[in-house]
């Protein structure tokens, strides 16, 4: 039995949207995926031109399950809602089959899962209340600067003078970057110094859980390589002090992860039930059932 | 005529109070804090300054109908150095496109800038005809405001993409207001006396004003940025002294001050003569800061001083249940998701900031009689109502002072310091 499900993933700030087969097989393949940024847009909106978008993309007959994760639990059409943490999971694991945790850096919070072999949450740590280095932080400045989204991670890596960001505080820390501006340290050197504040918390996240295997990273920031250079060297330094190496990688869309992860928990779910050969017809029917032990 | 000068160097606004041999106040003026310092400070003094010529006009004339004819003429001249600096802008927004954007999108995005800019200059000057209405005083504010805006409109028709138009725009203003531009009063008074058409009398009081020497014989500087000011040590002082020193000034019967600023909130205990006797600071956290409402007037693409009157419109106060700045504006939008009033969710903001202020006060040793409120801050009604509130509920009955030029306070302490020691 093939099975046509769709993940969307509200984000707090973009939303995401996949669209996948799978089989019972296990064959999973990514037909459709299609993303937006929220800005300061009314989200239902967003999320429907998204999935609308989506859906149109993958040119299918039939969606037999609309999966939602993320803050998206409101969307009307949704079959089911799962979890953020396991939807990351699952679609890390898609994306890259070694990785054992997931760092899902996110506009506002930051989150650490660590993770089995079928994909199954352990354990997980996220940021505080507080957005310092949070993904948004890194727009803020950005964007004082002057610098595009995508011209971030470039600029980070020609650093040669990493200018350390002391104030705590996401807001104030603007102010702190104006502060460097005036004292003439270049764009390059004030980039990789925000990545090394928000690292050091990844660092952190990432070593007070327990897994065995490379860590994955997810979320709008992974196509960031200033980041992921900065994450890779928090880490080294952590190694070469004797404490065990973390390997980090990514994925090309791995900003999709949780979309995907929704994707396919959907799907899962919904032949499981074609199995047990549950009479469902309503949402609530579907979450409801014992039968859904997707974890 | 001789005077002095102090400058508070502020995180969002740069403030200069400029004082005569009587300590007076000749001018104030008030400039966006930006990467360059020295020249924050210099155009807040170059604002003091033509607020002192201003002045003088005023004095020269001194009736009650010329003060329209005067507020005319500012409002032109204000009017002057926008189109300079949009002038400027545009300028460097072409050179920007024609380095950095795609070979087939340089012409739709030039053709789009230079739509927006011509917008702007008619909408300023319709502004201009009509009666004077309440916004930001600052180029970065009225610009930027109304670049978003045109440009939404004009982007996809003209083939410019909307998101290239602002990442041009956020290169170039911040050029734009780190260059010294040439925004003085002898700079634009001619043109501005041109636009109001040459009125008799206004004429002879200009050429007064602008032959009038005003030579500062002292200055000093205070503020967040104090350090980085062009000036030796003995002409700078803490924020906190100018504060306690500026509202006494204002005030003599001042016992307690707060004063909630861009980046920092300072709860100050003084005596009799105006002297520190204990204070506390929030400098870590935009929490209960002005940024904090700046922040949340960003997310709400509103400008901060139209925040305050909004509120004020509440019926019902939403309880915000974020500590964090990023995560009030996340929750506020959440909110207005859920349908919740804007004006009920920004009472609901304002009532927050206060709240975090009353802990400093209490820390600080509590409020005293009289109680005077300063910064940027105390400029929003809605905050206002809620600390008299507050401390009602916690102090009892205290006289609140608040002066309209609460914003000049830090800078007012250090001229006067500066008059001490020139004196």
């Amino acid at each position: 039995m093939t099975c046509i499900s769709a993940g969307i993933d509200v984000g707090s700030g973009a939303v995401k949207v996949a669209v996948m087969r799978s089989d019972r097989d296990g064959n999973e393949t990514v037909i459709a995926k299609e993303s937006a940024r929220i800005r300061r847009r009314e989200v239902a909106k967003v999320v429907d031109e998204v999935f609308e978008a989506a859906t149109a993309a993958a040119d299918q007959d039939e969606i037999h399950y609309i999966a939602t994760t993320g803050e998206g639990s409101e969307f009307p059409q949704a079959t089911g809602h799962f979890y953020g943490m396991t939807t990351h999971a699952r679609g890390a694991l898609y994306l890259a089959p070694a990785a054992r945790a997931v760092l899902d850096v996110g506009a506002l919070h930051t989150r650490a899962v660590a993770m089995d072999e079928r994909g199954r949450v352990i354990d997980y740590k996220m940021t505080s209340q507080c957005a310092s280095g949070s993904g948004q932080f890194l727009e803020n400045i950005a964007r004082y600067l002057g610098v595009s989204h995508d011209e971030i991670g470039a600029l980070s890596i020609e650093a040669t003078k990493p200018e350390k960001v002391s104030s705590i505080c996401a807001v104030l820390a603007e102010t702190d970057v104006i502060n460097m501006v005036s004292r003439g340290i270049t764009t390059q050197d004030i980039l990789r110094g925000v990545h090394e504040s928000m690292a050091d918390r990844f660092v952190r996240l990432l070593r007070s859980l327990q897994f065995d295997g490379p860590a994955f990273v997810s979320g709008g920031l992974a196509s960031d390589v200033g980041l992921l250079g900065a994450l890779r060297d928090g880490l080294a330094k952590k190694a070469a002090a004797g404490t065990g190496t973390i390997e980090v990688v990514t994925h090309g869309d791995a900003i999709f992860a949780g979309a995907i992860g929704a994707a396919l928990c959907g799907g899962f779910r919904y032949r499981k039930l074609g199995q047990a050969s549950v009479a469902w017809d309503a949402a609530g029917a579907a979450v409801a059932s014992p039968a859904a032990g997707v974890r | 005529m001789s005077c002095v000068v102090g400058i508070d160097l502020g995180s969002t606004t740069t403030k200069a109070v400029i004082l005569d041999e009587n300590r007076e106040v000749l001018g104030r003026g008030i400039t966006n804090s930006r990467s360059n310092y020295d020249l924050a400070a210099a155009v807040a003094k170059t604002e003091a300054f033509i607020n002192a010529r201003f002045g003088l006009i005023e004095q020269q004339l001194g009736t009650t109908k010329t003060v329209a004819m005067v507020s005319r003429l500012r409002r032109a001249f204000v009017m002057e150095q926008i189109l300079q600096q949009l002038r400027r802008l545009e300028q460097l927004m072409i050179e920007e496109t024609d380095r950095s954007a795609p070979a087939q999108l340089k012409a739709p995005l030039k053709t789009a800038i230079e739509e927006i800019c011509k917008r702007i200059t008619h909408e300023e000057e319709q502004r201009f005809k009509q009666p004077p209405m309440l916004r930001s005083d600052f180029f970065r504010d009225a610009a930027g405001s109304a670049f978003m805006r045109i440009a939404e409109q004009i982007a996809e028709p003209t083939g410019a993409s909307f998101d290239r138009l602002v990442g041009i725009y956020d290169k170039c203003i911040i050029r734009v207001e780190n260059e010294p531009l040439d925004l003085d009063f002898r700079d634009h008074i001619g043109d501005a006396l041109r636009r109001v058409g040459n009125p008799e009398g206004l004429v002879e009081a200009v050429e007064y004003a602008v032959a009038k020497d005003l030579a500062p014989s002292y200055t000093v500087g205070t503020g967040y940025g104090r350090a980085r000011l062009p000036f030796p040590k003995e002409q700078i002082r803490s924020e906190i002294l100018c504060h306690g020193l500026g509202a006494h000034a204002m005030f003599p019967g001042t016992r307690t001050v707060l004063d909630i600023g861009g980046q920092d909130t300072k709860a100050i205990q003084v005596d009799q003569q105006g002297i520190v006797t204990n204070f506390q600071m929030n400098d870590r956290c935009a929490a209960g800061c002005g940024r904090y409402l700046g922040y949340i007037a960003d997310e709400m693409n509103l400008g901060l001083h139209e925040l305050g009157p909004l509120a004020e419109q509440s019926t019902r106060c939403v309880k915000i249940n974020s500590t964090c700045t990023v995560f009030a504006g996340a929750e506020l939008r959440e909110r207005l998701g859920l349908g919740e009033k804007r004006e009920d969710i920004l009472a609901g903001l304002h009532r927050a900031i206060v709240i975090r202020a009353m802990s400093l006060l209490a820390r600080s040793g509590g409020v005293d009689d009289e109680f005077t409120f300063t910064g940027g801050v105390a400029k929003n009604p809605a905050a206002v109502r809620a600390i008299r509130d507050l401390i009602k509920e916690n102090y009892g009955e205290r006289t609140l002072n608040i002066s309209p030029d609460s914003i000049y306070t830090g800078a007012l302490g250090a001229a006067l310091f500066a008059s001490r020691i020139a004196a």
